[in-house]
């Protein structure tokens, strides 16, 4: 990480410059008292590989709800694809099934099989005798299969999702979460308890996943190093506030906001932070 | 650990319990008292007749049957009903007033039911049947309930999320996530059934209850005892049956790991 230049506010070569998310001035609470968000400022553009990063309550994960309508934001706008995230509005429950979101739970249904898992994702596109009778269409179901493959669990679509492995199991949240066919990949903390190696090829796996289906990717970090191996862009969240938006080209961090650091007093100060 | 606080607690526990011995008289010595009473009873009991055997075990056979029927046509009606009166899958407006039926349902016991079909259909079984069947209703939708509020909201969220509609998410993420809860309260409903289907003959709602009660009230307690026997008996296969059905398929999800049994 020391190799690592400073070039102040330079634009990132991007897929596509269309934002695909927008955040302006959004703060929000659980409480009257205490805000869980802080005037946060996000734009993100589409077939972005975006990294939250942040230490434990910083408010990361709000930040998610915030973007798949679970939790509705007390101040500023929010447009996810031009449509305001509120699982009570008409035109966002319809293009609810594109964004794929998976809890750091991971949020699996524990007594039935891998293959009924990741069909989960096919069931926006049924019909209500369809879903009712468990009657997946033969396309779906070679769907669910071609994904199960991508994310090397073939074979294993009968195990019940108790008998997996951690780092299994998120490859059946990934797998479930693609068979949406979302174009927005939402994960918070997906590799946190993980080694080292599986952390590696689950973070492969999303990347890979990424670039085929040119999904705008938000992953939600604890680990900074991590962080800005796999992402374009890096936003550190500390006590509900954006402090920092970095991006990483080649072996090169790029400063967004401040513009007036260097490579080492970023990384200096996070880990400053993080020891706390 | 003992603190003042508990010391209070399990001190006003206490007082509450001998002022309510009061109250309902219950006297210690009395029971004392009564005990060679007993003593008759279990004496008498012991001649058993066994040429009341296949009598017993048919009359048992209709009470299984009937425990049977009430408890799965019970439960079938009180899944949907507790799918409505789960506080985290609907707003109060539907919960709050299924929830108040199933309480009215609730407040009967099953004798009283069973009184109840008795002046409607008449004597004999079904009335026992419809009486079971009100009762699961009334009993096992509040285990329900409870059981689909306790489920992890994270699959729900996460499944929410996708914009899957309300029935998909009962079908997909309720029903499988509350399945083994589901699957020992229908096996312990089924147990508490054909125990309490036993004494609905009291009122003349069929099952083995009512050879118990008549040959108790003139006094034949050896032909009793055969009968009480083959509920005794019952019961214990029932139970062991359902330790069975709970380690292969209970126990297993809910702790993740296959469980071996001898």
């Amino acid at each position: 990480m020391k190799k690592i230049q400073m070039i102040k506010n330079q634009p990132l070569s991007l897929i596509s410059t269309t934002k695909i998310i927008q955040m302006s001035n959004v703060s929000t609470s659980y409480d009257s008292k205490n805000f869980a968000l802080k005037g946060i400022n996000l734009s993100i553009d589409r077939g972005t590989n975006y990294a939250i990063v942040g230490q434990s309550g910083s408010g990361k994960s709000t930040l998610l709800k915030l973007m798949n309508g679970m939790m509705i934001s007390s101040n500023g706008t929010i447009k996810i694809d031009y449509v305001v995230p509120d699982m009570n509005d008409k035109k966002f429950k319809k293009m609810m099934h594109t964004i794929g979101y998976i809890p750091q739970s991971l949020g699996l249904i524990k007594n039935i099989t891998v293959i009924e898992n990741i069909l989960i994702g096919a069931l926006p596109r049924l019909s209500k005798i369809q879903s009712l009778f468990k009657r997946f269409p033969e396309h779906e179901i070679q769907e669910a299969k071609r994904i199960l493959k991508l994310v090397a669990l073939s074979g294993k679509e009968n195990r019940k999702v108790y008998m997996l492995s951690g780092g299994e199991k998120r490859r059946v949240a990934i797998a479930r979460a693609l068979m949406q066919k979302p174009t927005i990949l939402l994960a918070d903390e997906i590799v946190s308890e993980l080694d080292h190696v599986t952390a590696h090829e689950i973070m492969d796996l999303i990347a890979d996943a990424q670039k085929q289906m040119n999904l705008t990717a938000i992953m939600v970090h604890h680990d900074m190093q991590l962080a800005l191996e796999y992402a374009n862009r890096v936003a550190v969240i500390k006590e509900g506030e954006k402090i920092l938006e970095i991006g990483v080209e080649g072996e090169k961090i790029v400063d967004f906001q401040t513009g007036d650091m260097s490579a080492e007093e970023i990384m200096e100060m996070y880990n400053d932070d993080s020891k706390k | 650990m003992m603190t003042p606080k508990n010391n209070i607690v399990i001190g006003i526990i206490i007082a509450l319990l001998v002022v309510a011995s009061y109250n309902v008289d219950a006297n210690p010595i009395e029971f004392i008292e009564g005990l060679p009473n007993l003593a008759i009873v279990v004496e008498e009991m012991l001649l058993v007749e066994p040429k009341y055997v296949p009598t017993a075990i048919w009359a048992m056979f209709e009470t299984i049957q009937m425990a049977f029927i009430g408890t799965i046509i019970g439960f079938a009606i009180a899944l949907p009903l507790s799918m409505l009166a789960a506080r985290n899958l609907n707003s109060k407006y539907v919960y709050a007033p299924v929830r108040a039926l199933l309480a009215t349902i609730r407040t009967f016991p099953s004798i009283l039911w069973a009184i109840l079909f008795v002046i409607m259909v008449g004597l004999g079984p079904f009335a026992g049947v419809l009486a079971i069947i009100m009762y699961t209703i009334g009993f096992v939708s509040k285990l329900q309930y409870e059981a689909i509020e306790t489920i992890d909201s994270d699959p729900m969220d996460a499944v929410s999320s996708i914009g899957v509609s309300k029935w998909q998410l009962i079908r997909y993420v309720v029903i499988p996530e509350s399945a083994s809860h589901l699957l020992s309260q229908l096996l312990y409903m089924f147990d508490y059934n054909i125990r309490q289907t036993s004494i609905l003959g009291l009122v003349g709602a069929g099952g083995i209850g009512f050879y118990i009660i008549n040959y108790i009230k003139f006094f034949e307690y050896g032909k009793a005892a055969v009968f009480m026997l083959i509920v005794l008996i019952t019961v214990l296969i029932i139970d062991w049956i359902s330790v069975k059905i709970r380690d292969k398929y209970i126990i297993k999800s809910q702790h993740g790991m296959e469980v071996t049994t001898k």
